[in-house]
């Protein structure tokens, strides 16, 4: 049973860490602590449905689509909302993005209607049978999907020319400016990237269950993963990501469903007093 | 004066017009704006979660209440008066149901309410249905607490869970021709859910069988672990008690550990949406137990029903069961509305309920009635599931049959 939860707590995790991912690369560009990640989330599977329902389109323009919608809502959601407030202490950028998801959900539910809609994708839904462990094929597909994500990131933020400059940006802001970077570019493309990601999340997590915007409570999920994880670590919001879908596993077989949240959130508060920068966050240093 | 025999036929034709005309006259007259009654409409409220967790069968109910009622209002509505629905979305949230009802109850008058489909705050709301006295017709669900004993001014309108655990209960232990059957119960952790939880262990225990209860969150993005002890506990059949994303996650997760057992769900889960995402493998072991009869189950009672639905744009829902559970709701509170009279009041329509109604479902549903003993208004009810083949419901006999397993 152990091994059960196991790989179904590494595959649910994957999910929550692609999204958390996302999460995390907005932060790093543009200090933003987007609470509307889980709604992105949701955008993602509504992406699919009109694609794959409403245009009929076939599933590799379907996913296209995903990925251009969700880039264009990055984008615009960092011009509109973010640009324009660039600066503001913490808490009217937090508000922005609390606003944002509400504004999201209502403006789904206005054009889709409250009720969730089933969606089904050409995707792999049959078992995997080792031994004593069945895995879902789903399941598979998306921890698989989720780490070449993460993986084709990590190349892209470490190899590439764009990368390197996001990197430049998130390290130092006014020297960035300084230097020629196009900075609004590079923090577009990083709302654009995080944006595509949690749209991804979601439509593996629409698969799994119905389209609805009540997926946000699970990608919700994805925040404690980075707050455990280390908000500005990439690696950090991969593996808070796995921890946080290991922890749901096991703490729901073992004990209850509802000592999920605690088992989620008391490490969480732990981390928040003992190490606030995360498992594998840098501690950030103030110069006088 | 001389009359000839036509003059005064036709006097007498006149007469008839104008006294009738006056009664008419008189019943437009009346208004009780406390009750939510005025000259040309009467006020009804409705909660239901269009929007939330619950939303997947909730909001196919309120569809189906809306239709029926704006079916009623194009054929002129009720006594000369239409019947204006006002809609508050409850979103799964007690506090909301808690504001809803006070809206209803003192500002913005109605002459009565409809849905109240979150059985926690239906458990709350109980003192303050005896208290306020405004008619709560036609629920969406059923607490125990509020129909044993019956509480005024609340009047059921869903199968009710007892009678959806007898009868689950009964009929598969009888159709797997079981001794003693071993069950696991799936449920969400919530005042339904451990009411269900006690009918399902009263039916299971009275067949000598075992059960064990399961929880699930109702947002859970797995079913893993329930699944597992599913597993563990190697059950007869399965009993599903939720929302439609509980009964996908536990079917689906089911299929793939390979527990190949039929699984029964309460009439909610009984869905197109729920058999649809399940896909014909999966689907075909699950079953549901309802007091209702989706269109394709029985299209010459749901005809008119089916009609509404089309013009309304609700043509999709008409298969889906808590759209006919709303439709069933809506077309009783107008014929309710219609006995009391010209002059309908909160006390009168309470009062007519209780001296005993039953509501003319068109065989969309068992047998609807109130009396003043019993408030529950459904009993009866029959096992469905789906036919992929010929894309639609197939119901396993009439509700008669299964009245043996009621109690």
């Amino acid at each position: 049973m152990l091994s059960q939860f196991i790989f179904s707590g590494l595959a649910l995790g994957s999910i929550y860490g692609l999204v958390a991912l996302g999460f995390t690369v907005i932060y790093k560009a543009t200090q933003v602590f987007n609470f509307a990640q889980g709604m992105l989330m949701v955008c993602g599977a509504y992406f699919a449905v009109t694609a794959s329902i409403h245009l009929g389109l076939p599933f590799p323009l379907t996913i296209a689509f995903i990925l251009v919608g969700a880039g264009i809502l990055g984008i615009a959601i960092y011009f509109l909302l973010i640009k324009p407030l660039g600066g503001q202490a913490l808490l009217p950028m937090i508000m922005i993005t609390i606003a944002l998801s509400i504004i999201l959900r209502a403006v789904i539910e206005l054009i889709y209607g409250g009720a969730p809609l089933t969606l089904r994708l050409p995707l792999p839904s049959g078992v995997f049978v080792l031994g004593d462990v069945r895995i879902s094929q789903l399941h598979v597909t998306a921890a698989v999907v989720s780490w070449l994500c993460m993986l084709l990131f990590i190349v892209f933020f470490r190899r590439s020319r764009a990368g390197l400059l996001m990197r430049a940006t998130a390290d130092g802001y006014e020297a960035a400016v300084l230097s020629g970077i196009r900075v609004d570019r590079i923090n577009a493309a990083a709302w654009a990237i995080g944006t595509m990601l949690a749209a991804i999340g979601g439509v593996f997590l629409c698969q799994l269950q119905l389209v609805s915007v009540e997926l946000e409570n699970i990608g919700l999920l994805a925040l404690p993963a980075v707050v455990i994880g280390g908000l500005q670590s990439v690696p950090g919001a991969i593996l808070g990501g796995l921890l946080v879908g290991l922890i749901e596993q096991l703490a729901s077989g073992y004990i209850s469903p509802k000592a999920r949240d605690i088992f989620i959130y008391v490490p969480l508060l732990l981390i928040l007093f003992i190490r606030p920068w995360g498992l594998f966050g840098q501690k950030e240093l103030g110069r006088v | 004066m001389i009359t000839t025999g036509k003059t005064r036929l036709r006097a007498v034709f006149i007469g008839t017009l104008l006294g009738l005309g006056a009664c008419v006259a008189d019943a437009m007259a009346f208004e009780s704006p406390q009750d939510g009654v005025y000259t040309d409409r009467i006020d009804w409220g409705m909660t239901a979660d269009m929007s939330g967790p619950a939303s997947a069968a909730q909001a196919p109910w309120g569809h189906g209440f809306q239709t029926a009622i704006k079916a009623i209002n194009e054929k002129g509505g009720v006594n000369g008066r239409k019947i204006n629905v006002l809609t508050e979305d409850t979103r799964y949230d007690a506090t909301v149901e808690r504001v809803a009802y006070d809206k209803f109850v003192s500002q913005t008058p109605t002459l009565g309410t409809s849905g109240m489909g979150n059985s926690s705050a239906q458990t709350a709301l109980v003192p303050l249905i005896k208290r306020n006295k405004l008619p709560v017709i036609g629920t969406y669900t059923t607490a125990k607490v509020a129909i044993d004993p019956p509480t005024p001014y609340f009047y059921g309108g869903f199968c009710g869970f007892k009678e959806m655990a007898q009868v689950g209960i009964g009929f598969f232990t009888d159709h797997l021709k079981l001794q003693s059957p071993k069950v696991a119960l799936v449920h969400l952790d919530v005042a339904s859910g451990k009411e269900y939880s006690s009918y399902v262990e009263a039916a299971v225990t009275a067949r000598g069988g075992t059960v064990k209860s399961i929880p699930i969150k109702v947002v859970a993005a797995d079913a893993t672990p329930q699944v597992l002890e599913i597993l563990a506990m190697k059950p007869d059949y399965v009993a599903i008690h939720g929302v439609p994303t509980t009964a996908i996650l536990v079917i689906k997760a089911m299929k793939q550990y390979g527990i190949d057992v039929p699984a029964f769900a309460i009439t909610y889960l009984g869905t197109p949406g729920v058999y649809e995402n399940l896909g014909p493998d999966a689907g075909k072991n699950y079953y549901f137990v309802s007091c209702f009869s989706p269109a394709s189950s029985d299209p010459k009672a749901a005809a008119e029903m089916a009609a509404a639905a089309d013009k309304a744009g609700f043509g999709p829902l008409k298969d889906d069961i808590n759209f006919v559970a709303g439709w069933v709701v809506g077309t009783t509170v107008a014929q309710a509305i219609a006995k009391v009279g010209a002059e309908p009041t909160r006390e009168k329509l309470a009062d007519m309920l209780n001296a005993g109604f039953t509501a003319n479902t068109s065989g969309l549903s068992s047998e609807l009635k109130y009396t003043a003993a019993d408030h529950e208004g459904l009993h009866g009810l029959k096992p469905l599931n789906y036919d992929y083949s010929a894309k639609a419901f197939k119901s396993y006999g009439d509700y008669k049959d299964f009245d043996k397993y009621l109690k």
